[in-house]
């Protein structure tokens, strides 16, 4: 192929890449108008009621869940596609990590033992939970560990840490804290506040923010590590930064909304395509895929009319599982090829 | 005109404090038995995290060498050829660079004769066209230095054959190499061979030279026949040459 | 007759063991000390119980009859949930068990009041009680919109014990659907008094984190603090509880 046909073929790529992100934003915005607008019934009525009451509804009641729904989403995108990029591995995430789960117990032993209500400090008990946990992976698999010890040593811990989560429900001074445990275990947006919404997306923002600087250097450390020590990078000070920030995001986050799983498996898979395979690149795709992701889930959950609320992670597990064991399947199939 | 000054590098206990020079233009071969320490010299040259001791490229020493300097003075190509992810060859070369520049990019293309294989995904290429992808972006940034581990194993004779072409063109331009060999056939083609055993390097000659050393046989445990070819040396003790 | 029999029944005195904290309630309201053997362990907590000083007089027990069998009673009080087994064991035990049901109605209490006093000797015990409901009766005003809440948002049924009782305080309990006020309703259309219990107020959950929503905080309603306590039993404690609420007023 000459000179010019390499050059139609790089720019129809380019194009079709940009086409896709456009795309996405365009997506983005549909689902914050939907999130925030639907159901209009209440906000019609409270409209006509007085002005000012749809207002109330819309900024305290409206405006928090879809704060959250987009910024967990994002985070978990974000650091999902960054923990991929450390540990060289499509299938590392908060959730199989036991980032997600680590975080659920943190923010229970501060908030329900330790009498930790204001919602910042619960924050920093989930960071530090996901921080345990990710901490426990790195010392059981090692960095650089296949994939089946990564899914193993996550697997477990993830079980082990949900575990210690419903038994330090259980045992807790409230007797209503054992039905949170659902909340905690498969998330829930459900009635939060702008201060809990706050209290996860600003550190949140904040961390994936230092995530994303990382792009190029995650990127480089694809080549493998010693590539990117030769080139100045130093690839352990960069995992550990990695993982401090990823738990700082995830954690925050679970504290005020649970742990939900499979979207920060799923949308890096899929920001992987948009960024032609590059891990680091594909960060901020994945943050938008992220938030879709969740935000579509929590539509569907307040669009089912029960009594009782379907929790978001259950949503997010239906659609990510058969994702999970395709990508699974097509692994085996590469490995054994 | 010294390129390369290594003082007292070293690397875990694998490899001994070892100080080299390599002046511009030369090619370097590294041979050694398995584990003897030709890969952690190349990792220790290329300043991985645990590497001790001082090394300069054209007097700027590289550790404080900041990112965007370090790709034109050094670049490394380690043995494995796993990738995990599905990037387009074209991409994987381009990530040599730090400034886009498309003209360097087909040049290298057309160079490892990587025009049907531009965009397929690096990980569903064969090995030998991995090692011709992952080469050229090692080649791309146009370094002082290239530290090349087993380059041309996994290569067809014709590719072999290629890359030493390549090398010795780019060699004519100034630029060093340092390449672990396992396969003791292409050594004649080296400038200088450094043979490396238990952390040291234990000779640092010509081609020629080194492997008719006593201590290249004690090592390797082979020597040359009367007839050229390799032959396994038995360990009988001192006796009088033929 | 049985040697177990002789045992208990020998000393002919009556001794009262409660195995639910409902029934506590009758116990320690109507009894005398010396004929309370035993009460249940939630009575003694103070997020439960309004009574648990006198309660924590007496032994506790976990609410199964090998618990109390000890305490040597010659009557055991039940409730609901296990009521069956335990009272055949009693039975042959010789020992007497009354399981007296949950309160659909205030005449429900007043029902369970005189059987308890009765079976302690004297119906004239419950007396008192009923005269003061009598009294909160013939004197009852206008109802007012009214909604009860707790943690989650979770209320009472318009037509149950809960809503009974709030009448006599002159509260008009709202129906609301699935017996829960979202933060809309309290926004929307809030009830002209908010009941706010304030049971477990400290220990945290996600409950009580609803409650601390702005919406749920600011409501534009009038807020009244019950003690959220007899409100788990809606039984003969909640008299005082109204008679306090009604003042509130």
């Amino acid at each position: 192929m000459d000179m010019h046909g390499a050059f139609d073929a790089l720019r129809n790529r380019a194009f079709e890449r940009q086409t896709l992100r456009v795309l996405l934003a365009l997506a983005m915005l549909l689902c914050i108008a939907a999130h925030l607008l639907l159901p209009i019934a209440p906000l019609r009525e409270a409209h006509e009621i007085d002005p000012e009451l749809a207002n109330l509804l819309l900024v305290q009641l409206r405006l928090p869940r879809t704060l959250l729904v987009i910024g967990y989403g994002a985070a978990l995108g974000v650091s999902g596609a960054a923990l991929q990029a450390t540990f060289a591995n499509p299938l590392a995430s908060p959730d199989i990590s036991g980032a997600s789960s680590g975080a659920a117990l943190g923010a229970v032993i501060g908030g329900y033992w330790l009498g930790i209500s204001q919602p910042l400090a619960l924050a920093a008990c989930g960071a530090a939970g996901a921080l345990g946990t990710l901490g426990l992976l790195v010392g059981l698999a090692g960095r650089k560990a296949d994939t089946a010890t990564l899914l193993l040593a996550g697997l477990a811990i993830s079980l082990a840490a949900g575990a210690a989560t419903s038994l330090a429900l259980s045992l807790a001074p409230s007797p209503f804290a054992f039905y949170d445990a659902f909340d905690w275990l498969m998330g829930s947006f459900t009635d939060r506040s702008l201060s809990q919404a706050a209290a996860a997306l600003v550190p949140a923002s904040f961390a994936t923010a230092l995530l994303l600087r990382r792009a190029r250097a995650l990127d480089l450390i694809g080549l493998g590590e010693d590539v990117a020590a030769s080139l100045g990078l130093r690839p352990r000070r960069l995992s550990l930064e990695v993982i401090a920030l990823s738990a700082v995001a995830v954690g925050a986050c679970v504290s005020v909304a649970g742990a939900i799983g499979f979207v920060g498996l799923v949308a890096p898979l899929f920001a992987r395509r948009i960024s032609g395979g590059h891990p680091g690149k594909a960060m901020i795709p994945a943050a938008m895929i992220g938030a879709v992701l969740l935000t579509l889930a929590d539509l569907a959950v307040r669009a089912v009319p029960l009594d009782r609320p379907i929790p978001v992670g259950v949503i997010t597990a239906l659609f990510g599982t058969p994702l999970f064991i395709w990508m699974v399947v097509t692994m085996r199939r590469r490995l054994t090829a | 005109m010294t390129s390369l000054q290594a003082i007292d590098i070293a690397l875990d206990r694998r490899l001994q404090p070892t100080s080299i020079d390599v002046p511009s233009g030369q090619l370097v071969a590294l041979v050694g038995p398995n584990g003897g320490g030709k890969t952690s010299l190349l990792r220790a040259l290329a300043r991985v995290e645990l590497a001790s001791g001082q090394v300069t490229v054209d007097g700027e020493d590289l550790d404080l060498a900041p990112e965007a300097r370090r790709r034109r003075l050094l670049s490394f190509l380690p043995a494995s050829r796993e990738v995990t992810w599905p990037i387009a060859a074209r991409d994987v070369i381009r990530l040599g660079l730090d400034r886009p520049d498309e003209d360097r990019i087909a040049e290298l293309i057309a160079l490892f004769e990587l025009e049907l294989l531009a965009d397929r995904p690096v990980n569903h290429l064969s090995t030998g066209e991995r090692a011709r992808v992952l080469t050229a972006r090692a080649l791309a940034s146009r370094p002082r230095i290239l530290l090349l581990d087993e380059p041309l194993s996994n290569l067809d004779p014709y590719w072999v054959l290629r890359f030493f072409e390549i090398f010795e063109t780019v060699a004519a331009s100034g630029q060093s190499f340092l390449i672990a060999l396992h396969d003791l056939a292409q050594l004649p083609r080296f400038d200088r061979a450094l043979l490396i055993a238990d952390g040291e390097v234990q000779m640092d000659e010509a081609p020629a030279n080194l492997v008719v050393g006593e201590c290249f046989g004690e090592i390797f445990r082979i020597r040359e026949g009367a007839d050229g070819d390799w032959e396994i040396r038995r360990p009988e003790g001192r006796r009088s040459s033929p | 007759m049985s040697v177990s029999a002789l045992l208990l029944g020998v000393s002919g005195a009556l001794r009262v063991a409660s195995l639910n904290l409902c029934t506590d309630e009758y116990l320690l309201l109507l009894a005398r000390p010396s004929e309370i053997a035993s009460v249940s362990r939630l009575s003694h907590d103070p997020a439960e119980s309004p009574l648990w000083r006198a309660a924590r007089r007496y032994p506790a027990n976990r609410g199964s009859l090998e618990g109390v069998i000890t305490a040597r009673p010659t009557l055991i009080l039940t409730m609901g949930g296990g009521g069956r087994s335990s009272a055949a064991i009693a039975r042959r035990m010789s020992v007497r068990t009354i399981d007296l049901p949950f309160p659909a109605s205030i005449d429900d209490v007043e029902r369970n009041m005189v059987r308890v006093a009765s079976a302690l000797g004297n119906v004239s015990r419950a007396a008192e009680w009923r005269k003061e409901l009598v009294r909160m009766r013939a004197h009852r005003g206008a109802g007012q919109d009214a909604i009860f809440l707790t943690d989650n948002g979770f209320s009472v049924s318009s037509e149950g014990t809960g809503a009974e009782w709030m009448a006599l305080a002159g509260f008009d309990q709202r129906p609301l659907p699935g017996g829960r006020a979202t933060l809309e309703t309290l926004t929307l259309h809030p009830p002209k008094i908010l009941l706010r219990s304030n049971y477990r107020q400290n220990q945290h959950s996600i409950g009580q984190a609803w409650l601390a929503h702005p919406l749920a905080r600011k409501a534009r309603s009038k807020a009244i603090w019950t003690d959220g306590r007899p409100w788990t039993c809606m039984g003969p404690l909640m008299l005082s509880e109204i008679a306090r609420l009604r003042d509130k007023r």
